[in-house]
């Protein structure tokens, strides 16, 4: 058993920036097990994004150019991992944390009865093992996870490691087929509405979010203003969320997103437990709260103590003044 | 045809937890240290309304976990499912994801006449989510995940809209099927007065690894993957930097500072 596969997740010829990650720990782990690491590029038109995973630094590109790729179904994408798997006994197939990268490997992992760890925050490479740091009990613990016997499937949390960076490396992608024809593949995709333009919430660098302390929807005016000047997204509580003041999309926390960007901004949050389970890997938190004894305090790196409604506007106008 | 949702007891949300010799324990100051995992919450309503509304002869809920667990089949048959059972035995303790699927892959084996098995995003204690599909691949189903409305189910077919990235997907794909669904499908019921003094008197079967043909190990022996070396987050407290300032303006541009400095920005 031997290799470092990483399968990449990729648009328009572009590697996300999960699966750049992905290729970051995927090479930290092949040095450290002294063996290859390998781009897995499946997809339609995918010669671009096989390029791409080379100059992100993978010593071997496994593609897959067939139209039944062309969107993530977990069948097609799954039975594909399965098979190279079988043939080709990588020592360990990682992905990034995202719905299609957990979907697509477990359905693999499942198929070969092997092992699974998800949400890695960080790797280590421990004799023949990578091992995963990752975080349980909705983030209020830590565990070391890793695969005992046989191919090492793993997932990394999104924004937790560095992306690889693009080099010069270039190189021959190797082509397979896929392992089902279209007439066997049960899940046909009718149709798809993007909510383009809007920054994602767990790709952004940095998020400012409202909760009850905003007082209604025109509350969120400020903090989207500073969001903006920012160049970030706008996060919430759920208290603000079941109050109606904004989407459930926007909702951080236990049961909405989990996130952890490099700077998270708290604006009239008080700090509730299952608020922190979905922010407290953030770098940098900054908590404005109009009560000292908030306990976002406790897990804030600054903390501001007045009215979001003053405090926010005075960060918007020096943010912009200084980002000019 | 019958639906089945699947369902896990969790620690509640508000659990705090403590780690001694590695073994994880957890006090709730509210008092109910055990609860229906949040997310399935979702999962359950809708098996309920899919027997409503699509047609469906019966919901039931099944559950694998330790006795104790019965208590979220009972609310189950509360909120409006028809059946519940409840998986258990001492030689599945310890299992891992893809043990968990083959044991639950063998439980809907065991039901009449299953068409749509509902499972929530994910457990709040091992923040996996990868039972939806490992089961759906044990069982040969088909797989569809986050899904955030059912729109049609009807002539061996199911139609749905799920998450993908930024955006929604419809998907169709032929029954026998797994879902697994997001906060945004529906609101879920509380369970009516009625429900709870019937769901009190339901005899709730039990079925041991003797009752079931699962395919292939179960157990901690057979698990290959570990994550037995649990620990507390190292604190983030107690490091917090107030800023003082006269005026607003003043905490603003040293926090501004501040945040350059770390390179945030
Ligand atoms: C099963 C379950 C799951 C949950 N999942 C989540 C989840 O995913 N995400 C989540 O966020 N919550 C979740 N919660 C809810 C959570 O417990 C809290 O209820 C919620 O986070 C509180 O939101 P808040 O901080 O906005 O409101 P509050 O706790 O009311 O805090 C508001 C804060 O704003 C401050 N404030 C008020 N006015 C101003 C002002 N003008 N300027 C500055 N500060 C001001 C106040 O001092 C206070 O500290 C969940 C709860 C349960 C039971
Ligand atoms: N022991 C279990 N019994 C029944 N359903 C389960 C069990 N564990 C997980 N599930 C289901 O699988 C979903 C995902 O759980 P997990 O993969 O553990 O994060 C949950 O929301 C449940 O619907």
């Amino acid at each position: 058993m031997s290799g470092v596969w990483v399968y990449v997740e990729h648009s328009g010829g572009e590697i996300s920036t999960v699966s750049r990650e992905a290729l970051g720990a995927g090479r930290k782990a092949a040095d450290g097990l002294g063996q290859p690491l390998t781009a897995l590029v499946f997809g339609h038109d995918v010669a671009e994004a096989a390029k791409s995973a080379f100059s992100y630094g993978a010593d071997a590109v496994l593609g897959a150019d067939d139209e039944t790729l062309a969107d993530v179904r977990i069948e097609a994408h799954g039975e594909l991992l399965t098979k190279l798997v079988t043939d080709r006994t990588p020592a360990v197939v990682m992905a990034g944390g995202t719905n299609n990268g957990r979907d697509v490997l477990a359905w693999a992992a499942a198929g070969l009865d092997a092992g699974m760890v998800v949400d890695g925050i960080d790797i280590d490479v421990d004799g023949d093992t990578v091992k995963v740091t990752r975080p349980v009990y909705a983030a209020k613990l830590l565990a070391t996870a890793f695969v005992t016997e046989g191919t090492q499937f793993m997932t990394l949390r999104s924004r937790a490691l560095p992306a690889a960076e693009a080099t010069d490396n270039s190189g021959e992608a190797e082509w397979v087929e896929a392992a089902m024809a279209e007439d066997d593949i049960r899940t046909k995709i009718v149709g798809y509405e993007s909510a383009e333009g809007k920054i994602s919430l767990t790709d952004a660098n940095i998020i400012v979010s409202g909760g009850r302390g905003v007082g209604g929807p025109e509350g969120f005016e400020p903090i989207q203003e500073l969001a903006a000047a920012l160049g970030g997204a706008v996060g919430a509580s759920r208290a603000a969320v079941d109050s109606g003041w904004i989407p459930y999309e926007h909702q951080v926390g236990q049961t909405g997103k989990t996130v952890s960007p490099d700077l998270y901004i708290a604006c009239g949050i008080s700090g509730a437990i299952q608020h922190q389970a979905g922010m407290r890997t953030s770098k940098v938190i900054v908590a404005i709260n109009k009560d000292p004894e908030a306990p976002i305090f406790k897990i804030a790196q600054y903390g501001i103590v007045g009215d979001l409604f003053e405090v926010a506007p005075a960060l918007t106008k020096l943010f912009k003044e200084r980002l000019d | 045809m019958n639906v089945v949702v699947c369902t896990k007891q969790t620690p509640s949300t508000t659990a705090v937890y403590e780690v001694k010799d590695g073994v994880v324990s957890w006090e709730d100051p509210g008092g109910k240290p055990l609860v229906v995992n949040p997310w399935d919450e979702y999962a359950i309503e809708e098996a309920i309304r899919v027997a409503e509304n699509h047609g469906a002869d019966k919901a039931i809920a099944l559950t694998y976990g330790a006795s104790e667990a019965t208590e979220v089949l009972k609310t189950c048959l509360a909120m409006g499912c028809k059946e519940a059972v409840l998986v258990s035995d001492e030689a599945f303790a310890g299992s891992d994801a893809v043990a968990t699927a083959r044991i639950l892959a063998a439980a809907v084996n065991k039901l009449d006449d299953v068409q749509l098995l509902v499972f929530g995003k994910q457990a709040i204690d091992g923040d996996t989510g990868l039972t939806p599909v490992m089961v759906a691949r044990k069982l040969g189903w088909t797989p569809i995940t986050y899904v955030s409305a059912i729109k049609e189910i009807g002539d061996g077919q199911i139609t749905v809209e799920r998450v993908r990235g930024n955006g929604k997907e419809t998907v169709t794909a032929p029954l026998p099927a797994v879902i697994s669904v997001v906060k945004e499908i529906n609101e879920p019921r509380y369970p009516s007065f009625m429900g709870i003094r019937k769901a009190g008197k339901a005899k709730i079967p039990t079925w041991t690894a003797s009752d079931l043909e699962v395919d292939g190990p179960v157990g901690g022996d057979a698990s290959k993957a570990d994550w037995s070396n649990v620990f507390t987050m190292p604190a983030r407290e107690g490091s917090v930097e107030m800023i003082e300032g006269e005026t607003v303006e003043e905490k603003a541009s040293q926090l501004v500072d501040k945040l350059f400095e770390e390179k945030v920005i």
